[in-house]
């Protein structure tokens, strides 16, 4: 061991520097190539601006639909090739160590394995749920999911606010609202033979509280006071809607005898409506 | 290391050329051989920590990707509620941030002290304006709308029941890119008075410039996969 203590002139490593000299120039990118890469940066820019628009257009002129993924696949091809500018210029991984390309890369990776796993399993997943539905029914009970509960107590209505009985949440809102509303979509504007007709039939059959779903006054209970306050919309709270309807951007002139059906759609929204027509 | 001492470097102060912060009175640390190797370990760090900021900003990638793919009818509307021109204009105003915060690498690597305060000023003041932009042209205007997030959200005009969606996800991602223009900002600044003060950046010694730099890049790197996705594609 002691005779490689000394330094020696024969030895090609240096003791003092034994993984090789880390000093070195540091690379100054020409203010020509930032230049350059701005330019084409912009450029890039440009192109995919232009060809969202270009595809808006033969989409309108032709009344075709292009697919989607020409869309996405297009725009995200330009965005890459701008990252990979940035990456390589200005944040001067061209000229660096190959480290923190690597680093870059790694994680790159890391987040393809994250997006690719997660999208399998969200495409794949009807296969799956119908083999889980199989098993579910036999069940480890050997009670169907349909029997009554055996303990009334706890098992009806277990969750009053969360339980959905198994639908989604705004389907859940729907139905509720159906309940409460029989009729509620028996009318539709499409249907409607004069938009004014529809919309006072409309506000007369909602109510305008915020707690209007709530059945158990929930945020009553809780000291909200949610009534009547002209700045809070009320706006689409329980109202179910069909597509994009017809007319429904167009200004509605407001009808003299609407003014007391709602009250709270009076302070906010009729107002608006007199100011766009003069009144 | 020589420099060039022209018009844009004027004799310094001795007040400040004896500064310990002044570039040619750093030391670098002890556990450190020289300069260089200091230099590289941070760049290194920084690579590392933006790797990190890449997966914070791949959860709301992914969030995007699977919403759009469970519920295409809404991130269509969506998309259609925002207007390219204040996305592309921010695009813009971002890209030429970043071609001057790479410039201002650049000056203080060939010692150019003038133009060094003035690309950072420059980057500043593009950070600003995206702000503004973003603020008063799209926050105010959607918030004003109905548009907002989550339990917010109250815009009488959707017709697909899951836009909400859309929209927290839109505010999620535009919001914690906002929040990284501030921060990169506040680095900016930081830099800017060092320089101004102590000359604190050269040719031996301008970590800080190219670390601040490359936080900035990966913002602008950030925005534009965020541009695209969140405006163009539908």
């Amino acid at each position: 061991m002691s005779q490689h203590a000394a330094p020696s002139s024969e030895l090609s490593w240096d003791p003092e520097n034994p993984h090789g000299s880390t000093s070195h120039e540091h690379h100054v990118v020409s203010w020509q190539i930032l230049l350059l890469v701005l330019l084409a940066l912009l450029g890039c820019t440009a192109l995919t601006v232009g060809v969202y628009n270009l595809e808006s257009w033969i989409e309108s002129a032709f009344e075709i639909s292009i697919p989607r993924w020409i869309n996405v696949f297009g725009a995200m091809s330009i965005a890459t090739v701008k990252a990979v500018l940035v990456c390589a210029f200005f944040m001067q991984l061209r000229y660096d160590k190959a480290l923190n390309t690597f680093a870059l890369l790694f994680c790159l990776v890391g987040v393809g394995l994250y997006m690719t796993f997660i999208l399998i399993d969200l495409n794949t997943r009807g296969t799956i749920y119908e083999f889980k539905v199989g098993e579910k029914i036999v069940g480890g009970t050997g009670v169907g999911l349909n029997t009554p509960g055996i303990d009334d107590r706890f098992n009806s209505r277990l969750s009053p606010h969360i339980s959905t009985g198994g639908v989604g949440i705004v389907a859940y809102a729907r139905l509720t609202g159906n309940a409460k509303y029989p009729g509620l979509n028996t009318y539709r504007l499409d249907d409607s033979p004069d938009e004014a007709v529809f919309w006072k039939k409309f506000y007369a059959g909602h109510a305008t509280r915020r707690d209007n779903l709530d059945e158990f006054n929930y945020f009553e209970s809780l000291g909200f006071a949610t009534h009547g306050d002209p700045k809070q919309s009320t706006a689409n709270l329980s109202i179910p809607r069909y597509g994009l309807t017809a007319g429904l951007f167009d200004e509605v002139a407001p009808q003299e005898h609407a003014g007391g059906h709602a009250p709270a759609h009076e302070e906010g929204g009729q107002e608006e409506t007199n100011d766009d027509n003069g009144h | 290391m020589t420099t060039m001492t022209d018009a844009n470097n004027p004799p310094v102060p001795e007040r400040i050329a004896k500064s310990p912060s002044h570039w040619r009175n750093r030391k670098h640390a002890d556990h450190f051989r020289n300069h260089d190797e200091e230099f590289d370990a941070s760049k290194f760090g920084m690579w590392l920590f933006l790797t990190t900021e890449v997966l914070l900003f791949a959860g709301i990638f992914v969030a995007y990707a699977v919403f759009r793919m469970m519920y295409p009818e809404a991130w269509a509307n969506g998309s259609n509620h925002l207007d390219w021109v204040y996305g592309g204009a921010n695009t813009v105003v971002l890209l030429i941030s970043s071609w001057t915060a790479a410039s201002a690498v650049r000056c203080a690597q060939i010692n150019n002290q003038k133009w060094l305060k003035i690309n950072l000023i420059i980057t500043i003041l593009c950070a600003g304006l995206f702000l503004f932009i973003k603020f008063k042209y799209e926050y105010m205007v959607k918030l004003g709308d109905g548009k907002a997030p989550g339990t917010f959200f109250s815009y009488p005009n959707a017709s697909d029941a899951h836009e909400q969606l859309w929209w927290s996800l839109y505010y999620m991602g535009t919001g914690l890119h906002a929040l990284h223009v501030v921060i990169g900002a506040g680095l900016l600044c930081w830099v800017l008075v060092r320089s101004i003060k102590y000359q604190a950046y050269g040719p031996t010694e301008y970590t800080m410039v190219e670390n601040t730099a490359l936080y900035w890049h990966i913002v602008d790197l950030i925005w534009i996969f965020l541009f695209p996705l969140l405006y163009l594609v539908h």
